[in-house]
């Protein structure tokens, strides 16, 4: 459902291109929960925005259910993104000036979605997170767990085919990491696909499927085992570029 | 789509910029909507007809002080000569110059002043037959005095049986029948109205009643009197350069003061409304350029402000379109509010300056074209840096600072 051929993704400055992923290869099957872990600057939140669309690429194919990224226009790409995949960010990204409810209501609106059924699902999944009771608090009125929990809503309210989170627990201390973790699992065990960018490694090994991005390329974790892979891996503070 | 509701309920929880911008908004449109009224009365004002060609009129005064001139004959010899001058039209003597601030008034009744009887106020110019042709305005019914109703005398002994007036006083006096062929009172002097012209304005533009004008067939030659001179199109110059030296020339015994064209002198009285004019110009200018600016640095300010809450919404799947709209629309909001608010505030400051200043009513078209107007401007200063917004990359979400 999800297919990356030879991507890469240059950032070119005035004076030098920099790779931030090369010849990158992933495919990636319904209902999997995949951690993508790395060192810094290795290229994790530069694939995970390209998987999000959230920012363009600079070579190779992108099939997203059957849908050629690439060659979509800025508003098809929103729209795709709106409907396909629900984001969940290290710094929960909630909008300060919204309560609960409006805050997971925004993509929903971007979707069109009518009144009633906006409601229903907003209360579904603030149900789901545990938050029901808090509809019409300010995100500051919560804590950090609860807050991410909050953005999970959101991610969910549009039953996106994808999730995609980028170091969801990194903000938050052990318990809530935990927290967010099983409400995850949970999600995924409901079918929906993950993909999960983190630096916890005890975090990662949760997920049944481990990934690794060094260098701008994939080395899928069973391979990481290798002695090969260890060098590759060893190598891995030499261009330091975060996207 | 149009997020009216989540829009409200933001501005709702952080107020304080959005009020700030929403009073500036309110007093733009109340003080710029009575400014442009003002500034509208006055160029109505500036640029009333006056029923003269200005531009073909000067005027002087003759200071005569031979003791032994027979003033009378001196004065029509001058007269004479003026109107031999190559490029005069005519010229005459007078009381008074129209436009000029300085004048003669009375008040013309239905009664002599020994029967008490509604009287009106009237400006009027004593002049021979000539009068109408120098000042270049026609009857527009009846006739012109004839040569022998005009009196020439240095005492009020002997006063004129008729008189020209203006359509407006016209009315003013007779407001049912017709005027023509009436006879009105100036003091105890009956005057029968034997034309009537239809515009010509008094010595006093900002009179409440610039148009009720008489003219008298009264010559009464004096050691300080007005001549005024209607030339041929554009000679006015080179004649005015020249008069001085002629009248010296036609008696030596007289100084010349007082040379105006007509169009100078009335720029002259009128300069404190020219430069109300002006400043209530710029005032409108600098409010709305202030406004605007406002408005432009808030939404920047909001923008930058808002940045990783924008990449967001892009993230969450909003199009820029929708961007654009978020901005627009809170804009509107803010935007509908003041110009309401405005919009009241505009009316009785309305009232205020009718009460205390000789302004009439403001006229509620003002107000709304005022309003309107701002809301453009309002629109169009927050398109561009909504524009910007728009085009922040969906990728800051997932940024970390």
């Amino acid at each position: 459902m999800l297919s990356m051929k030879n991507i890469s993704k240059v950032y070119q400055t005035e004076k030098v291109q920099t790779h931030a992923l090369r010849d990158f290869n992933l495919n990636v099957d319904e209902g999997e929960f995949i951690a993508v872990t790395g060192p810094s600057g290795s290229g994790k939140t530069t694939f995970l925005n390209i998987a999000g669309m959230l920012e363009p690429f600079t070579g190779g194919d992108f099939m997203l259910d059957d849908v050629n990224v690439g060659t979509l226009s800025d508003n098809q790409r929103a729209d795709l993104r709106n409907q396909k995949i629900g984001f969940i960010f290290q710094g929960f990204n909630l909008i300060p000036d919204l309560n609960l409810y409006e805050n997971i209501e925004v993509p929903l609106r971007y979707r069109g979605i009518k009144s009633a059924e906006r409601k229903r699902r907003i209360e579904e999944c603030l149900e789901k997170v545990g938050l029901a009771s808090r509809a019409k608090h300010l995100p500051q009125q919560l804590s950090g767990g609860q807050q991410q929990r909050v953005a999970i809503a959101r991610a969910l309210a549009g039953k996106p085919r994808f999730l995609l989170a980028d170091e969801p627990t990194g903000n938050l201390d052990s318990l809530m990491a935990r927290q967010v973790m099983e409400l995850l699992e949970e999600i995924n065990r409901e079918g929906s696909t993950i993909i999960m960018v983190t630096h916890d490694s005890e975090l990662a090994r949760r997920a049944p499927r481990n990934i690794q991005v060094v260098d701008g390329q994939l080395a899928d974790f069973t391979l990481y085992q290798n002695k090969a892979m260890d060098e590759i891996a060893a190598k891995a503070g030499q261009p330091a570029i975060e996207a | 789509m149009l997020e009216i509701k989540p829009v409200f309920n933001a501005l709702l929880r952080s107020k304080a910029g959005a009020v700030m911008l929403l009073i500036q908004i309110a007093l733009t449109t109340a003080i710029v909507s009575n400014a442009a009224f003002i500034i509208n009365d006055r160029i109505d004002y500036l640029s009333q007809e006056t029923g003269y060609p200005e531009d073909e009129i000067f005027s002087f005064t003759v200071k005569s002080f031979d003791p032994n001139l027979d003033l009378s004959q001196k004065f029509e010899e001058t007269e004479t000569m003026l109107r031999n001058i190559p490029g005069v039209e005519n010229a005459g003597l007078f009381n008074a110059s129209p436009l000029s601030g300085s004048g003669s008034a009375t008040g013309l009744s239905l009664a002599p002043a020994s029967e008490r009887g509604p009287d009106v106020r009237a400006a009027y110019y004593q002049a021979d037959e000539n009068a109408l042709n120098i000042l270049g305005i026609s009857v527009s019914q009846g006739r012109n005095f004839r040569a022998d109703e005009v009196i020439v005398s240095q005492t009020r002994g002997v006063f004129p049986l008729v008189v020209i007036v203006t359509r407006t006083l016209a009315k003013e006096l007779f407001p049912k029948g017709d005027a023509l062929g009436q006879t009105v009172y100036f003091g105890s002097d009956p005057l029968k109205i034997v034309g009537i012209v239809e515009l010509m304005k008094g010595p006093w533009l900002q009179d409440s009643k610039p148009d009720n004008v008489a003219i008298i067939p009264f010559v009464s030659a004096s050691t300080f009197q007005h001549i005024i001179v209607r030339t041929q199109t554009k000679q006015r110059a080179a004649i005015m350069r020249q008069i001085e030296d002629l009248m010296l020339e036609d008696h030596s015994k007289r100084v010349i003061i007082g040379l105006n064209a007509m169009d100078v002198k009335k720029a002259e009285y009128n300069a404190s409304d020219t430069l109300m004019l002006r400043m209530l110009m710029v005032l409108i200018i600098v409010l709305l350029l202030v406004t605007a600016l406002g408005i432009f640095g808030l939404t920047v300010f909001n923008i930058n402000k808002r940045t990783k809450q924008i990449g967001t919404r892009r993230a969450l799947g909003a199009r820029k379109s929708a961007i654009i709209n978020y901005f627009l629309v809170e804009n509107a909001m803010i935007c509908s509010v003041g110009v309401t608010i405005g919009s009241i505030g505009a009316f009785f400051l309305g009232r205020v300056l009718l009460q205390h200043y000789s302004i009439p009513a403001l006229d509620n078209m003002y107000i709304l074209s005022t309003a309107l107007f701002v809301i453009a401007i309002s629109l169009l200063s927050v398109l561009m840096p909504a524009n910007k917004a728009a085009n922040i990359s969906p990728s800051i979400a997932t940024r970390s600072i």
